[in-house]
């Protein structure tokens, strides 16, 4: 919210500059986001006099224009209709001055005319929205020409950006701003009465018709001019809904006339982000902005049936608001109708019908109190988030109805020349009722850290307007103020102790933690030690967004059963992936694009899947995507394959359970390439996939050549890994191994795999290991056939091995291998 | 009677055999040459081998003398072999220590390790501080219950304070129902779901993906958060205090300075947000002129970099604690913006698009 420094200071004079009050109520809870100081980038723009003007010779629109500057008489060319005549005073930005824009004056020629200086409109010197003329100095401003516009239009002023939290609706307005200052600078904040209006009438019949009443004169500080009661129909309010309305006052100000506001209040409004209209609407925006309570104007003669009735809408009900849109209304909307319709959207916004016009005379100023929520559901409902609506949604004051209004009514009938009725309609529906809070000063001081006696707890409740209404030793009961909805409990309290005082000033300790016996589920530290193994292991780790859009899923060939938003920012992103895919292959064919020849990619994170449950099964995946090149040492490239993604996973594994996973055929994926890819087992238990993305799957995705993809079923490892639990140490041999090579010609139907295992099996427990060493295909190979070299380590645990054993277990494998696998042994 | 022929054969071949052997030494230039010369005199088929095998021919009184000759032959070839190979060692090994060196700027021959993405070192390094303290890590689903994102937490129904938290629906739940499923918006959901599940003493930090439906150049609608909570007896703001400023100054430097100011967040009074000295100008050095410039704490030295408070008493009703019994501290922190900081990361956006070229250069 946008605020005046100025505005504050008249409120609540404190010895401070502008830096330590913003930075006092930072500290307390009013964030002060930005500073901007007004009236300091006009200098060159001085007060000038208008001495002559003459048509331009060639230009029709153009004036030349004498103009004094208190030092020299200028000659300039101006654009704007209404150049006052000589004697009159308008701003006039010297040669050389810098425009807040950044434009500098220079001489330079008009139509041919030498123009040297220029004079400005409000909205070239941003002082207001004023453009279609320049601007011409008030008759009632006496600045001499040639003094600065700052000092001579008394801009100066520091605007403070706060960003307020949703629970200081009091502090939506000036006044509530400088109560707080009061009470963190100690100097109290006094309530000042409205300047009353000069004049004023009896509201005679139409104020008296058995309508509860209040008084406004107690609330002006001047006398007045008491006019005869003009004629004016009698008004009667009624509220429907006393939930929804518990309170709704009315002011009545009679014999405006509808005008541009005076320049200081276009110039506050200006500053404070306000569009200045007319001078009745003007008033409603500064009242709002002072007492954060919005309140509105209604053209009486458009109030058909002279009454207001506050009640819920009928479903369809339909009313075009100020804005030039028609609503409809649903039955949980509250509506402000007179006798025929609508009028306007309660705390939201007013109707066009019985808005204020230039011809508008008499104004009723409605103040009311409105059921937050009721107005949030309205606003949200229609998309309408109004300056009105912010305030009410928050909770503004139900007791400062009536010196909301006496301000109001004072301000309109000073700037539209009318008179103001004594008395407002002041009717109460729900009654405000206190809110009674029980405060220990211990338990302050228990839960801070930190001692809060009774007496600084007294005073500082005191001073934020709570009533005290009982206290002893132990305990006090405090009344919350009307203006502090968020002062319902005990910690309430507390908290505006701590902040009054300063989180400064509470100190600082180190608290004695419990550590827990079970510590933290070693799930999420399994997933942690994968994270770390698969980093260990070359891979770089990606991080994708939760959802995709349908078609990425559609292209990936993974499950399109996905949890569908309803609200999604793009359709790009309107599920929740059903796979890592999608992702990892959007960053590789990014890569790819930017020309990198090796991506080594992981992403560990969730994949959602629709279940019977009311949430949907959220399913931790690790899964790995390989493309491009492997860089061997210096010049040795090649394409990533197979091997290299059962390699990575065999590294990833192995480091977290100290054994290998294997390969096995089974049934993957279907966008896996079918003859090249394959299961993952762990201890015989699969636990994922891998293999190279199917070709045609690949097109879709726009990958570049083979790339691999894999994954690993996180929780499947996890149970695996809390079953195999830590490893065992085995004994060292004893006894010396003896290695013997075995190779032999096969066909290709036989995997190198099962050929091992054989040999190893038929080895009657001594060969240790079983390794390929050399695979071969080539020219004395016939077709089909391969070559393939092992190396069987033999080791006997109860003794050394003879070569005589050796031997004839090494014969005995390679019949084996000859009768099963059809092999020629080499 | 043997001849004496054998006798004079034998002594000779010793004695050429020596020579030659000497001369064959002499000429050996390296290792396998000297080798070579070795094998052509004790080899299996060398000279020495073979005329070993004429002793059975030797009259037997010589016998024992010229067998000992032999063997002594053979014995100083021995030592000459070992001492040639020796030197022909030293020398090679001097000519390397003194020769050219290798080109060491060729590659390095191994497999380099990848990264972790920079959300997951500084999530590690939050973690590491917190569980020194003594906190357990937890975390929970994604995907979640209107109620424990807000009504547990203690928003009020039909209250901006949701304003901050624009929220992506679950299809079918687009209202504030309890059982409306949604996108968490925060990881306070775990608070929820821990104090749910145990009884306090409890001290656990959750990190984890949240989604706001804010997509601009400095919001992503999908970002990282990390949440803490203490909850026991008698837990203090000024334990809150002592924590936050531990660990912010263990994060980032012990030097900085923390400052705590008043705040508003529906789970927590009193709530505060927690500042620290700007990373970016060093602002805890003092150097006025440099801070004054800095474009990242717009000249005032600080930076927000946390939300915190007290357990509110709703919460602890919510999950069926005594409030009177049980007090605790929260605290909530951006993974995001902390990295973006710590790793001077100019955009957001960076984080989540995993460009290679982004994701090597931590
Ligand atoms: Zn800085």
């Amino acid at each position: 919210m946008l605020v005046s420094f100025r505005w504050l200071q008249e409120l609540c004079p404190v010895d401070a500059d502008v830096a330590e009050v913003a930075h006092r109520i930072s500290l307390a809870g009013l964030e002060v986001e930005a500073m901007d100081e007004k009236g300091n980038n006009l200098s060159g723009v001085v007060i000038a006099e208008v001495r002559a003007k003459s048509p331009h010779p060639k230009k029709d629109k153009l004036t030349l224009v004498t103009v004094f500057d208190g030092e020299d008489e200028h000659a300039v060319v101006c654009g704007a209709p209404n150049v006052p005549e000589p004697g009159g005073r308008i701003l006039f930005a010297r040669s050389g001055a810098v425009l807040p824009n950044g434009m500098e004056i220079a001489p330079r020629k008009v139509g041919g005319v030498e123009s040297n200086g220029m004079i400005c409109s409000e909205a070239e010197l941003e002082i207001g929205a004023g453009a279609e003329g320049i601007f011409v100095v008030d008759s009632e401003n006496a600045a001499l020409p040639g003094v600065g516009v700052a000092d001579a239009l008394d801009l100066h002023d520091v605007i403070l950006d706060i960003g307020l939290t949703p629970n200081r609706p009091d502090c939506l307005g000036h006044v509530g701003i400088a109560r707080e200052i009061g009470v963190l600078f100690g100097v109290g904040y006094k309530a000042r009465k409205a300047a009353g209006p000069h004049r004023t009438f009896a509201a005679g019949g139409s104020f008296d018709s058995g309508e509860p009443t209040t008084k406004l004169t107690p609330l002006w500080d001047t006398g007045s001019e008491m006019l005869d009661t003009p004629e004016l129909p009698a008004i009667s309010i009624e509220i429907a809904d006393g939930d929804r309305c518990p309170r709704y006052g009315a002011a009545l100000v009679s014999g405006v006339k509808v005008a541009p506001s005076p320049f200081w209040l276009r110039y506050r409004l200006h500053n404070l982000g306000i569009r200045a209209l007319s001078n009745v609407v003007d008033a409603t925006n500064l009242i709002l902005l002072e007492w954060g309570h919005p309140i509105h104007g209604f053209d009486l003669a458009r109030l058909g049936g002279s009454k207001v009735v506050v009640r819920l809408a009928s479903d369809g009900e339909k009313m075009a608001t100020l804005d030039g849109v028609e609503r409809t209304f649903t039955t949980d909307d509250l509506l402000i109708c007179d006798g025929e319709g609508p009028v306007a959207v309660a705390g939201v916004m007013g109707g066009l019908d019985t808005e204020i016009r230039d011809e508008t005379k008499d104004v009723l100023i409605e103040c009311a109190y409105f059921d937050p929520r009721s107005i949030r559901r309205t606003s949200r409902r229609l998309g309408l988030h109004t300056d009105s609506s912010h305030r009410f949604e928050r909770g503004v004051d139900p007791e400062a109805v009536p010196r909301v209004l006496a301000s109001a009514a004072s301000l309109i009938a000073e700037l539209g020349g009318g008179a103001a009725a004594t008395t407002a309609i002041d009717r109460v529906a729900t009654a405000y009722e206190a809110k009674s809070i029980r405060f220990r000063p211990d338990r302050a001081s228990q839960l801070l850290g930190t001692p809060v006696s009774k007496d600084e707890s007294l005073r500082i409740l005191e001073s934020l307007g709570c009533r005290i209404v009982e206290h002893n030793d132990h305990a006090l009961t405090a009344e919350a103020p009307s203006w502090r909805p968020d002062l319902a409990r005990e910690v309430d309290l507390i908290e505006e102790v701590a902040r009054v005082r300063g989180y400064e000033a509470i100190p600082t300790a180190v608290p004695r933690v419990h550590p827990s016996e079970a510590g933290t589920a070693s799930l999420l530290k399994f997933v942690d030690s994968l994270r770390d193994s698969a980093v260990a292991s070359g891979l770089y780790e990606a991080i994708n967004y939760g959802f995709l859009s349908v078609d990425d899923l559609r292209k990936a060939r993974v499950s399109t059963d996905a949890v569908p938003l309803a609200n999604p920012l793009s359709e790009e992103r309107s599920v929740m992936r059903t796979s890592l895919l999608p992702g990892l292959a959007a960053a590789a064919t990014r890569a790819q694009r930017h020309g990198a020849t090796e991506v080594r990619l992981f992403e560990l994170a969730r994949t959602f899947h629709p279940s019977d449950e009311v949430l949907p099964r959220e399913d931790t995946v690790l899964a790995i995507t390989l493309a491009g090149q492997r860089s061997g040492w210096i010049g040795g490239e090649e394409s990533f394959d197979l091997y290299d993604g059962k390699g990575v996973i065999e590294a990833l594994v192995d480091r977290v359970f100290g054994q290998t996973p294997a390969l096995a055929s089974g049934e993957v994926p279907g966008f896996l390439h079918p003859k090249r890819s394959a299961l993952v087992t762990l201890a015989s238990r699969p636990i994922g996939f891998v293999g190279e993305v199917h070709p045609g799957v690949g097109d879709d995705l726009g990958l570049i050549g083979r790339v691999i993809y894999a994954e690993l079923d996180v929780p499947a490892l996890h149970a695996l890994s809390e079953e195999l639990g830590p490893k065992q140490a085995r004994g060292l041999p004893k006894f010396p191994a003896v290695a013997r090579d075995i190779a032999m010609l096969v066909r290709d139907q036989f995997s190198a795999g099962e050929i091992a295992d054989a040999l190893r099996e038929a080895s009657k427990g001594l060969a240790e290991s079983v390794k390929l060493f050399d695979l071969y295909r080539g020219d004395q190979i016939p077709d089909g056939h391969r070559s393939l070299a092992f190396r069987v380590t033999y080791r006997d645990a109860e003794g050394t091995l003879t070569d005589k054993r050796v031997d004839k277990v090494h014969a005995s494998i390679a019949r084996l291998a000859s009768d099963r696998f059809e092999a020629t042994i080499r | 009677m043997a001849e004496p022929d054998a006798v004079q054969t034998f002594e000779d071949g010793l004695a050429e055999i020596r020579g030659a052997y000497a001369d064959g030494l002499r000429a050996a230039g390296d290792e396998p040459e000297l080798r070579l010369i070795n094998a052509r005199y004790v080899g299996p088929q060398g000279d020495l081998t073979k005329l070993l095998k004429l002793m059975p021919k030797l009259p037997g009184d010589r016998r024992r003398e010229l067998g000992q000759a032999a063997n002594a032959l053979k014995q100083e070839i021995q030592t000459a072999f070992d001492d040639a190979l020796e030197g022909i060692h030293r020398g090679a090994r001097e000519a390397e220590l003194t020769g050219p060196a290798l080109d060491v700027t060729l590659p390095g021959r191994w497999q380099l390790p990848g990264r972790l993405h920079p959300i997951t070192r500084v999530r590690n390094e939050v973690l590491d501080i917190f569980v020194s303290l003594g906190f357990d890590i937890a975390d929970g689903p994604e995907v979640e219950l209107y109620e424990n994102c807000f009504d547990k937490l203690g928003f009020p129904p039909d209250h901006p304070a949701t304003d901050e938290h624009d929220t992506f629906f679950i299809q079918g739940n687009r209202s504030s129902d309890a059982e409306s499923v949604l996108l968490r918006t925060q990881t306070s959901t775990i608070q929820i779901r821990e104090m749910m599940k145990r009884e306090p003493p409890l001290a656990i930090v959750s990190p984890g993906a949240v989604y706001r439906r804010d997509d601009d150049a400095t919001h992503s609608p999908m970002f990282f958060q990390l949440e803490g909570f203490l909850v026991d007896e008698d837990v203090t703001f000024a334990e809150l205090k002592g924590v936050l400023t531990l660990f912010l100054r263990r994060l980032f430097d012990e030097h900085i300075a923390v400052r705590f100011r008043a705040s508003y967040f529906p789970f927590v009074e009193p709530g505060g947000e927690v500042d620290m000295s700007c990373v970016f100008c060093r602002a805890w050095e003092g150097d006025r002129a440099r801070t004054a410039k800095c474009r990242v704490c717009k000249g005032t030295g600080w930076m927000e970099i946390l939300g915190c408070g007290m357990i509110h008493p709703v919460v602890f009703e919510n999950v069926g604690y005594d409030p009177e019994k049980y007090t605790g501290f929260a605290f909530g922190m951006g993974l995001d913006r902390i990295a973006m900081l710590k790793y001077g990361i100019p955009n957001i956006k960076l984080l989540y698009e995993n460009d290679v070229r982004f994701l090597s250069q931590f």
